[in-house]
């Protein structure tokens, strides 16, 4: 296999993905797959820099892509006046992160929002007065915006300055899941069937893409069948603990927008699998 | 020609290479609704206001031939205090100007003009930035002029977002995501009155597919504050006191004086230390040292401004329900004035003072004789300072300045350099003359107490005419209700 082989197939997908973005809606697609697209090329956007160009430029893609769900989040979620100190402490925590991913600084990446973030949020909402009520549904609400959105999702960044290959079958897979989720649940209104659905349905369809992207991916044969059994599992997680937040953040499903839902809905999907997989990884294999 | 040159000039490149791109990275706005404003040659556009993002988020929704030929109604007394402000404003979006409360002039007049001329406006029909997702009763204002060019159609539009990007009394802009919801055009039928309340209900309307999203402080608006007004000695410290411990039976009360004292369940309460409160302590101190008036004067002017500013802080760190000042630092500015220039002051000039210095002075004419009077009121409006606030209540112990001599001889200390008969006759004038002109002209209930009598009797007097007043902003106090103060 030419060694330009993995470069070509990055180049391509995200050609494909490009071509589809633009002429999807023409194409009739139906409008859930079409609002998804941007989001599935932004992904690419990232792996097609990091590969032509430099990483230290594409992991700013996720981080505008972090920044998108957060500043979503932060619409929704029913914040005071007061808050906005500790709002703009967690998106300067975005910067930060990703310059630790670049930068390969995997301590300081790994505690920059989890310890200094989630001490930093308080003292900023304390700097808008002694107005009290509110305040610990306030932090609280702040620090999980930017746990989920933010340093769940710049795992897959992290991932990415390991192999990017590895990355692009996580992004793969999810949008898998994500795909048989759609058709699933439009073809079947049982809750439960449609969860084992989207459990197994998925599961040939990665487990063959892990494979087949194996010598990219470098990881070895039980892992990779390890993972297309896992991803699946993940995604139904994300997705069942964030269509929870979704109904308490008053997010429509059936009215998506921009600003509305439309972008953490896409996300959710990464939020257990980013994480769980790095570490998955980098527990089990020297590369890592 | 004139066409491509207007939409190649500077302004049009700024909001379509700066504006545009930056509202749209940093507070990514979603627009519903768009093509309403298609093939519209010109149009009245109505939208609610929270926020100063609003006019901005309304141009980047306007079709590029339509940036230099709208126009927003903007006050022309907020966008004039600083030049440069004023200039670019007027550089990028061609403001029609009016001046809010502006007696004998007709506020529609510049509107009218540029709709006579087939350009399009921007009004905020609530008058002004109303409190975050919240929409107040609309201004006649829209309705009358739709009356006048029933031929022009009137566009609704619901902005939401920017009251949590940049709220009201905050300068600090943070990113979340902004909607602009544009509504079907209308055309005025009926009466003014009838058109505007349907415009308010189509944008209600447009706001009613929004969830309520807004967890609101407890204390978001204002405290009341009742000032206590007198010459030194006139024991209004003692009544402040007693008034603060009065007030806070059921309720937290602040007290500002010498220092920031906090009453709760009528008893004194720890107060954190607050910056600005001991920057204008040290002040404090200074000034009683001054050895002359003139001396005096710029520290003592600083001080109270400073003490101004520690009311508004209040809200923020204490949260009180109720403020006793134990003197206004307005209504004492104002009064003080007539010390320095007592042969200058008079009702009228004292009104204009009031005005200048509380931000209400959108009425006066440039060349109001107050400024050539009185030019330290100029130079305090250039420094942003002219925005004081002014006390919903005032009580004023009146004392002969005899006994208010006495009573400060009595207490052994140090004597302050206008802590003379005659200099406190003078404060005296100036305190009633100042009482007289809020009350009469500004509506703000100022009673008069004799200070000459026992504390206890001054405390029972102030309660009975706090009471009398009848004011809505005390209703919450129980300790008002209370018959015997004494108790």
């Amino acid at each position: 296999m030419p060694s330009e082989a993995p470069q070509v197939t990055v180049a391509a997908l995200f050609a494909v993905l490009t071509l589809f973005a633009l002429i999807g809606r023409r194409m009739g697609v139906p409008r859930a797959v079409v609002a998804y697209m941007p989001y599935l090329w932004a992904f690419f956007l990232f792996f097609v820099l990091s590969e032509f160009v430099s990483f230290a430029v594409g992991i700013w893609v996720l981080a505008a892509l972090s920044f998108l769900a957060l500043r979503e989040f932060f619409t929704l979620v029913d914040l005071r006046i007061e808050d906005r100190w500790g709002m703009v402490a967690a998106y300067l925590a975005i910067p930060f992160m990703f310059y630790f991913i670049q930068a390969n600084w995997y301590g300081m990446f790994i505690i920059s929002i989890p310890v200094y973030a989630f001490l930093v949020i308080p003292i900023a909402i304390t700097l808008s007065g002694r107005e009290v009520e509110g305040s610990v549904l306030s932090i609280g609400a702040l620090d999980l915006g930017l746990f989920l959105l933010v340093y769940c999702i710049g795992h897959i960044g992290y991932l990415a300055f390991y192999s990017t290959w590895t990355a692009i079958l996580v992004v793969a897979a999810v949008a898998i899941c994500d795909l048989f989720a759609w058709l699933l649940k439009a073809r079947d209104r049982d809750p439960m069937r449609s969860v084992a659905y989207q459990l197994f349905a998925p599961l040939p369809v990665i487990a063959l893409l892990a494979l087949a992207v194996r010598p990219w991916t470098g990881i070895p044969l039980v892992h990779s069948l390890i993972l297309a059994v896992g991803i699946p599992g993940l995604v139904a997680i994300g997705c069942q603990t964030i269509d929870h937040l979704e109904a308490d953040l008053g997010i429509d499903r059936r009215r998506l927008q921009p600003g509305r839902g439309e972008v953490i809905n896409t996300m959710k999907s990464f939020v257990y699998v980013g994480p769980v997989v790095f570490h998955y990884l980098r527990y089990f294999l020297d590369a890592y | 020609m004139d066409g491509a040159r207007r939409l190649l000039s500077i302004p049009v490149l700024i909001h379509l290479l700066f504006f545009r791109p930056v509202l749209k990275l940093l507070f990514g706005v979603h627009v519903e609704g768009r093509e309403h404003l298609d093939g519209l040659q010109r149009f009245i556009l109505v939208a609610n206001h929270n926020s100063h993002l609003d006019t901005l988020l309304l141009f980047h929704v306007l079709p590029v031939r339509h940036l230099r030929r709208t126009h927003p109604v903007a006050a022309y007394e907020y966008f004039s205090r600083f030049r440069a402000v004023r200039w670019l404003v007027e550089f990028l979006l061609q403001p029609v100007w009016i001046v809010r409360g502006s007696v004998g002039e007709d506020p529609l007049a510049g509107m009218r003009d540029r709709l006579s001329q087939g350009r399009s406006i921007i009004i905020f029909p609530e008058g002004t930035r109303g409190r975050a997702g919240e929409i107040a009763r609309f201004k006649s204002g829209v309705g009358r002029l739709a009356a006048e060019f029933p031929d022009v159609p009137v566009v609704p539009v619901f902005l939401t977002g920017p009251e949590k990007a940049l709220p009201k009394t905050r300068s600090l802009l943070v990113p979340v995501w902004n909607h602009v919801r544009v509504g079907p055009p209308r055309f005025f039928h009926e009466t003014a009155a009838d058109f505007t309340a349907e415009l308010e209900g189509a944008i209600r309307g447009l706001a009613a597919c929004e969830g309520p999203r807004h967890r609101r402080s407890r204390r978001t608006r204002q405290p009341p504050t009742l000032a206590v007004l007198g010459i030194d000695g006139s024991g209004k410290s003692t009544l402040s006191r007693a008034l603060s411990r009065r007030l806070s039976s059921d309720a937290r009360a602040c007290l500002v004086t010498d220092g920031v004292e906090l009453f709760e369940h009528g008893e004194r309460a720890e107060a954190p230390p607050l910056l600005a409160e001991k920057l204008r302590a040290s002040l404090g101190r200074r000034t009683k040292v001054a050895g002359s008036l003139k001396s005096y004067k710029i520290p003592k002017l600083a001080e109270l401004l400073l003490r101004d500013h520690v009311v508004e802080e209040l809200r923020d760190w204490y949260a009180p329900d109720v403020v006793v000042l134990d003197g206004s630092p307005l209504l004492n500015i104002t009064a003080w004035t007539g010390l320095y220039r007592n042969e200058a002051m008079d009702e009228a000039m004292c009104l204009s003072a009031l005005r200048i210095l509380s931000g209400r002075d959108e009425s006066l004419a440039p060349d109001d004789p107050v400024y050539r009077t009185f030019p330290e009121l100029v130079t305090l409006r250039r420094l942003h300072l002219a925005h004081m606030r002014v006390p919903d209540a005032v009580l004023f112990l009146d004392v002969d300045p005899v006994v208010s001599m006495e009573r400060i001889r009595s207490r052994g200390e140090e004597r302050q350099v206008h802590e003379t008969e005659e200099k406190l006759g003078r404060l005296r004038g100036g305190y009633r003359m100042v009482c007289r002109v809020v009350e009469r002209d500004l509506g703000i209930p100022a009673r008069t107490l004799d200070g000459g009598r026992d504390a206890g009797d001054v405390l029972v007097m102030a309660l009975e005419e706090l009471r009398r007043m009848d004011l809505a902003a005390f209703a919450h106090l129980t300790g008002l209700k209370e018959i015997d103060p004494h108790g």
